[in-house]
């Protein structure tokens, strides 16, 4: 693969500040049209990193590249970045801001005003077009930030913390403009700590922690290596099938049970003995972890939990996204 | 590059030029500006025409016949009134009775010293009493000099003062005019201070919004601080035009119509004579736009390398300085334009637009110092964009605390 099959590729980049190394020797490709998130807790150095990509930071060691290149204009100009400080010219009125937006990007301004207005109306903002920026709420401002991201359809977009200060709803309207793009075969990297959105979104994942890159690669390979031998299942019928020397211990979780398997043990022996045994199964499901488990599992609970980020304590516990979205801070 | 810096500098200017403050300060200025001094002028004009009958008792017999026309130009229908014994009863029964609005009378003392009682119905406005006791001063003033043989059109036309400049330094002699240089150089002041630092406002809330990072994502710092620039510099032009236009028309339009509807206002036309020519409204646009590309550059600068208003207030301490200097200067640089001080302060490009406007439009200036003086400014620009533009580079995606001059030197070096 050619270095342009990267559309972002960071070679052991290391970022101070002062006595504090925010990035510690990060290496990280992004290829070209994929859905690829950046996730780790506060603190951790995605901002960081993306400022980096954007040039506009510049690292102290190693290498940044777009699109094969060094992050100069030219290369930028590709790119719809949205910062995580939402920046807006307060006084002007949206269609003007968005309008200035993509002008600036080299749309000429009929073009740029035409696409504007037909993305206001996508997003619901028709009726504010002549309306101050800073008379809106901070959620549609920050969608008409989002509209100036994307309004001269990059080859590439940026997101900084898209999804955090927005409604579900509007959570939910991001989420499908973002897999739109995906499937226009735009490349998309973005930030979160929230490890639902991403498991939802991401073909590819980069997990940091503490300024250091945990882990990254496909998700769905990331979750097959991570898979630990877990089945859930429900049935009717008697359980005296079970028992058997795969089984390191059976959990009741209401719904069902979860057969912790020895490691490295198969579960088919299991199902041939439930089918022996003639009880009606229900599910037979193996388990795969979550994402967040396996940030636990590689990170360590310390560093998750100082984050603030939610410790799990079932392992099929379902996470709220919208109950942890609060103490974000520049990382 | 060019499609970016004019969406940059188009949308400075429409943003600048749309907003109240603008519209408030352009067309407001000048019209209150203009109202102090046309609207009770005009008001005390249209208050007296014609409501006025004035009777003039004649005492001497011998002013009637000059006064009247006078107080005919000043808007009285004026009668004279033969003198007898009862006559003020008898014109203060018609003035009573509102066929008069007053009169006045004339006695010998008059003649001597323009003294003379005025009876009126009202209380007259201050236009109307001025109006009647120089008519009557002048038309007895007249009838002297008259009498001593002296030509009283010349004399009391107020003289006239010939300058002759007799340094051979002189190479555009005319009639000193303090005021024009005074006012001019305070006024360059203000405008320069008022539209650098509304470059490096603007410079400072795109740092601090973080605007900054998206727009450097499609444009150079130095494409970005040259629209701002460039933008305020264009809302600064055209507010100047605006009030020149403003100037040029009360002075060319409405003086003279004034004067023309009232002769008494013709004192208004010794501000026709004061005002300066195009030649000089010119050149105070050069030190203008030359002075403001010079500290609009320093100004975001400062803009660029500080993070909150506070700092930036104190950022610019040195740059109001070199601006401070030139105006203390102001005063002993008109009374002697020349000294060898007065003129190597005025060719510091830093302090040109205002010491050498205060040395140019005093007059006695030679060319070539004008030239020199527009050469280095112009230099100068282009030195301080070539610094300014490196502090601007990296201050403005820095965020932290403000550096230090060390740190600033390092900057320069490494952009």
């Amino acid at each position: 693969m050619s270095d342009n099959a990267f559309a972002v590729r960071l070679e052991g980049v290391t970022k101070r500040f002062g006595k504090h190394t925010a990035v510690d020797d990060f290496h990280f490709d992004v290829p070209r049209g994929v859905i690829c998130g950046l996730l780790g807790p506060n603190g951790s150095g995605k901002t960081t990193s993306i400022r980096m990509i954007m040039g506009i930071l510049g690292p102290d060691e190693g290498s940044v590249s777009l699109f094969g290149e060094s992050p100069d204009v030219a290369r930028r100009s590709k790119v719809g970045y949205l910062p995580e400080e939402r920046g807006v010219y307060k006084k002007m009125k949206c269609l003007e801001l968005v309008t200035f937006l993509g002008e600036i990007r080299g749309l000429k301004r009929t073009e740029a005003r035409r696409r504007g207005g037909v993305w206001l109306d996508r997003l619901g903002l028709p009726q504010w077009a002549d309306t101050k920026v800073e008379d809106l709420s901070k959620g549609m401002q920050q969608k008409i930030q989002f509209i100036g991201t994307v309004i001269h359809e990059p080859e590439l977009l940026i997101l900084d913390e898209p999804f955090s200060g927005l409604d579900p709803i509007n959570q939910d309207v991001l989420e499908q403009i973002v897999r739109d793009y995906h499937a226009k075969g735009t490349t998309i990297l973005f930030s979160t700590h929230l490890m639902d959105q991403a498991e939802r979104l991401c073909e590819r994942v980069c997990l940091i922690s503490k300024s250091k890159k945990v882990l990254d690669g496909n998700l769905r390979e990331i979750k097959a290596s991570e898979r630990r031998g877990i089945v859930a299942v429900e049935f009717e019928g008697s359980d005296d099938w079970i028992h058997g020397p795969e089984i390191d211990r059976v959990e009741d979780v209401g719904r069902g049970l979860q057969l912790v398997l020895q490691d490295g043990a198969s579960h088919q022996p299991i199902l041939h003995r439930a089918v022996a045994a003639g009880v009606n199964i229900l599910r037979f499901d193996l388990v795969e972890p979550r994402l967040h488990e396996i940030f636990v599992r590689h990170a360590g609970d310390a560093a998750v939990g100082d984050a603030g980020m939610p410790i799990l304590a079932g392992s099929d516990h379902e996470v709220a996204t919208s109950s942890h979205t609060s103490g974000r801070r520049g990382s | 590059m060019w499609h970016n810096v004019w969406a940059v500098i188009r949308r400075e200017y429409l943003q600048r030029v749309r907003s109240k403050w603008f519209i408030a300060a352009t067309i407001g200025g000048p019209v209150i500006m203009a109202g102090l001094l046309v609207v009770p002028a005009w008001l005390a004009v249209q208050g007296d025409r014609d409501e006025f009958n004035l009777a003039v008792v004649d005492g001497t017999g011998v002013l009637y016949e000059n006064l009247a026309p006078r107080l005919e130009l000043g808007g009285f229908a004026v009668e004279e009134a033969r003198w007898h014994s009862d006559v003020v009863t008898e014109l203060r029964q018609r003035s009573n009775e509102g066929e008069l609005g007053g009169f006045v009378m004339l006695d010998e003392l008059t003649l001597e010293t323009g003294e003379a009682i005025y009876y009126s119905m009202d209380v007259p406005s201050a236009l109307r009493q001025v109006t009647v006791q120089t008519s009557v001063a002048r038309t007895a003033l007249e009838y002297q000099l008259a009498r001593q043989g002296v030509d009283p059109e010349s004399l009391m036309g107020g003289g006239e003062l010939q300058v002759e400049v007799i340094s051979n330094a002189g190479s555009d002699v005319r009639d000193p005019q303090f005021a024009v240089a005074y006012m001019g150089a305070f006024f360059l002041y203000m405008v320069i201070l008022l539209y650098a630092v509304a470059v490096m406002r603007a410079t400072l809330e795109e740092k601090t919004s973080r605007i900054v990072e998206v727009i450097i994502s499609s444009m150079k710092p130095s494409e970005l601080m040259l629209g701002k620039i460039v933008g305020v510099c264009a809302v600064s032009l055209t507010q100047m035009a605006i009030w020149i236009g403003a100037v040029a028309t009360l002075l060319i339009v409405a003086i003279p119509m004034m004067v023309a509807a009232r002769p008494e206002l013709a004192n208004l036309e010794n501000l026709v004579e004061i005002a300066p020519g195009p030649g000089l409204t010119l050149l105070f646009l050069g030190f203008f736009l030359l002075g403001f590309l010079m500290y609009s550059g320093l100004y975001a600068a400062v803009g660029a390398m500080c993070n909150t208003d506070e700092e930036a207030q104190q950022a610019q301490f040195p740059m109001i300085m070199l601006l401070v200097v030139p105006i203390v200067m102001v005063a002993p640089v008109i009374q002697d334009p020349n000294t060898p001080m007065a003129t190597g302060l005025s060719l510091v490009p830093l302090f040109s637009p205002i010491l050498m406007w205060a040395r140019v439009s005093g007059g006695g200036v030679p060319s070539w110092q004008v030239a020199l003086s527009f050469l280095l400014m112009t230099l100068m620009v282009w030195l301080i964009a070539w610094v300014a533009g490196r502090i601007y580079k990296v201050g403005i995606l820095m965020s932290g605390k403000r550096p230090t001059l060390p740190e600033l030197w390092r900057w320069i070096r490494a952009a």
